[in-house]
């Protein structure tokens, strides 16, 4: 019996919150206008910065290619002429040159320059050396050095077969930083071009059998078999100058005692000292003199 | 087969689990096919034990094969003791070319020298470490095959690392290896640890450090959805920070396993309101700070990048990755309250 009456009340609860809903939704419509206009405001606003930051880049360039142009006829007169000096194209005429700097840092990098940057707490410098063999780039070595109070390095991930400590000794690291770096990237160089070379024999030249090697990659042992005969050759190779990746001395060890005084094993003598040790058995391999 | 080497044998099966012995016996390549078929790795230990004995019978085989087993098993499981780093210092002009050959020869020739019973085995592993076996005896007793030194030294480095070595033995192996390398000294290095890979990882630098770079930092971005973006970007650039130098002092990635660090300190003390303390001048006031962890780098690591540990992290802490050492002796270099910037020494 109640539940006519009851339904009644319910349902006009319910229309009178609707009212009130839609009541309220109308100032919640005008904030979102108003969001949105001032987004697009923002919007504006940052597509005329972009405007205005592809307007610097444009002058930069032109300013860039001006300079680079000077540079190149080697004219050192400046042109400060063209504008008025005002503070705002001196600024430009400074990024245009920071921009410059930092290409040419850029290619001095990529032709074997190190990469050098200051450490975080600025105490010191961090300097990269990368190390390549034959265009392939190999392992990177870092050296951070601290400059004060004196000249040291004090944290570096070069391995302890290199004399790091010794290099700095001899290249007098204290006064003439770039030699030290220079040989210390020799050795590094070096070594990672031998460890290279015995990869690549390791890996495609399965019919020598490497007998012996070291860390360093200085001293090489190789197992060479003569065809037919079937003679077994002993090679070493010793690398006493570890700024190099081409051996000083080259020996044969045969049963056959007359086989390293045949002159075509004097010539093979020659070829390993002159060429890296891979491109050299493929040589011999091709003459037919070994396996 | 003398009874020391079945001895030998039976201790070195009753150690090795039954299915490392198989890759052991494997590797030892000495085995026919038969011989290894009639082994049965399901069988008892003793049954497996006397198999192999058997065998040993009658190939005729002596001590020599049993040590050359038990070489190629502790190569592959070199972590059942302490190993001790030691330091070669001053190497002569011809360091450098010393090869493995001359090394043995000339490592066995000066032990022998110095100890009248020595059994000495070099094995060259594939990772051009060269490991050394050492049964000592002495004037009057034969080589105690049951309790050898083993060392592994890479040539060219000047590392050299030891376990199970006694202090009368030191001297002697020290002399015979500063000979056979071509050094004119050696020292203890203050490194040691349970992890062979550990410690010669650390010293070799074989693991990855982390150096400041131009390039942008391999955190990965966070997610900036949150509340303020801007609280959110500082703090996410705090810890890239502390991360950052938590990874330049410690490394990145797998660290080598360290289990502990020892810091002894040895000083006076200096409050001068506390007279009975100070008055006991002469006597050092010792103190001795010991970390362990199943990775003592990596719990170190994460101190610091969670800010537990203040970063820049102390001297103190990354002089373990930096020095490659764990056991240092803090001493005071008497310059007053202001001498807290004590370098480690040794």
């Amino acid at each position: 019996m109640d539940g006519a009456p009851s339904k009644g009340v319910l349902s006009h609860l319910n229309l009178l919150e609707v009212l009130a809903r839609s009541r309220k939704s109308q100032p919640q419509q005008h904030s979102r206008v108003n969001e949105l206009k001032a987004k697009a405001a923002a919007l504006m606003k940052q597509r005329d910065q972009l405007k205005a930051e592809i307007q610097t880049h444009q002058n930069l360039q032109k300013l860039r290619t001006s300079m680079d142009r000077q540079n190149s006829n080697d004219e050192e007169d400046e042109m400060d002429d063209d504008s008025e000096n005002s503070e705002n194209s001196q600024l430009l005429r400074l990024m245009a040159r920071h921009t410059q700097l930092k290409d040419l840092l850029d290619a001095h990098h990529l032709i074997g320059g190190y990469d050098v940057i200051k450490t975080s707490r600025g105490k010191g410098v961090c300097v990269s050396l990368a190390t390549a063999y034959e265009g392939v780039y190999l392992d990177t070595y870092n050296l951070e050095i601290d400059m004060k109070p004196k000249l040291r390095i004090s944290r570096h991930n070069i391995p302890p077969f290199i004399p790091l400590n010794d290099l700095a000794e001899q290249s007098n690291m204290e006064t003439n930083i770039k030699d030290f770096l220079d040989l210390l990237s020799r050795h590094l160089n070096a070594f990672a071009g031998r460890k290279q070379q015995l990869k690549i024999v390791k890996e495609e030249l399965k019919s020598i059998e490497v007998m012996e090697s070291n860390v360093l990659c200085s001293i090489l042992v190789l197992m060479f078999t003569v065809p037919r005969q079937k003679t077994a050759v002993l090679c070493t190779l010793d690398y006493t100058d570890h700024t190099r990746c081409l051996p000083t001395r080259v020996h044969f060890d045969s049963e056959d005692q007359e086989l390293p005084n045949s002159p075509e094993w004097k010539k093979n003598c020659s070829l390993l000292k002159e060429t890296p040790v891979h491109k050299a058995i493929i040589t011999m391999k091709k003459m037919g003199h070994i396996v | 087969m003398d009874d020391l080497s079945r001895r030998l044998l039976q201790r070195l099966v009753r150690r090795i689990p039954a299915q490392a012995l198989k890759t052991t016996l494997g590797k030892w390549d000495r085995l026919t096919a038969a011989q290894r078929q009639s082994v049965d790795f399901t069988q008892p230990k003793w049954t497996i034990t006397e198999t192999l004995l058997a065998i040993f019978e009658e190939n005729e085989w002596t001590m020599k094969h049993v040590t050359e087993l038990e070489m190629i098993h502790i190569i592959d499981n070199p972590n059942q003791g302490m190993w001790y780093a030691f330091q070669l210092m001053d190497p002569e002009d011809d360091a450098k070319s010393v090869e493995l050959t001359q090394f043995k020869e000339q490592f066995k020739a000066h032990l022998s020298e110095l100890v009248r019973h020595v059994s000495v085995k070099i094995k060259k592993h594939t990772d051009e470490a060269v490991w050394i076996r050492i049964a000592w005896g002495d004037s009057f007793s034969r080589p105690n095959h049951m309790k050898p030194t083993y060392v592994v030294h890479h040539l060219q480095t000047p590392y050299v690392f030891v376990t199970s070595l006694t202090s009368k033995q030191k001297p002697l192996l020290s002399q015979a290896l500063i000979l056979s390398t071509r050094h004119q000294g050696i020292k203890d290095a203050n490194l040691s640890g349970r992890k062979l890979a550990a410690i010669r990882d650390l010293l070799m630098k074989q693991y990855q450090q982390v150096f400041p770079t131009k390039y942008p930092g391999t955190l990965t971005e966070k997610n900036q959805t949150v509340s303020n973006p801007r609280i959110e970007r500082e703090q996410a650039e705090l810890g890239e920070n502390r991360f950052q130098m938590a990874c330049e002092a410690f490394g990145d990635g797998m660290l080598p396993q360290l289990q502990s660090a020892i810091y002894k300190l040895e000083t006076k003390f200096r409050d001068h309101t506390n007279k009975t303390m100070t008055e006991r001048e002469e006597l050092p006031f010792k103190c001795v700070v010991k970390f362990s962890s199943t990775n003592l780098l990596e719990s170190l690591r994460e101190c610091a990048a969670s800010g537990i540990a203040s970063t820049p992290v102390t001297p103190l802490l990354s002089s373990i990755p930096l020095k490659g050492r764990n056991y240092f002796v803090i001493t005071d270099n008497g310059l007053g309250p202001s001498s807290q910037t004590n370098q480690p020494q040794n």
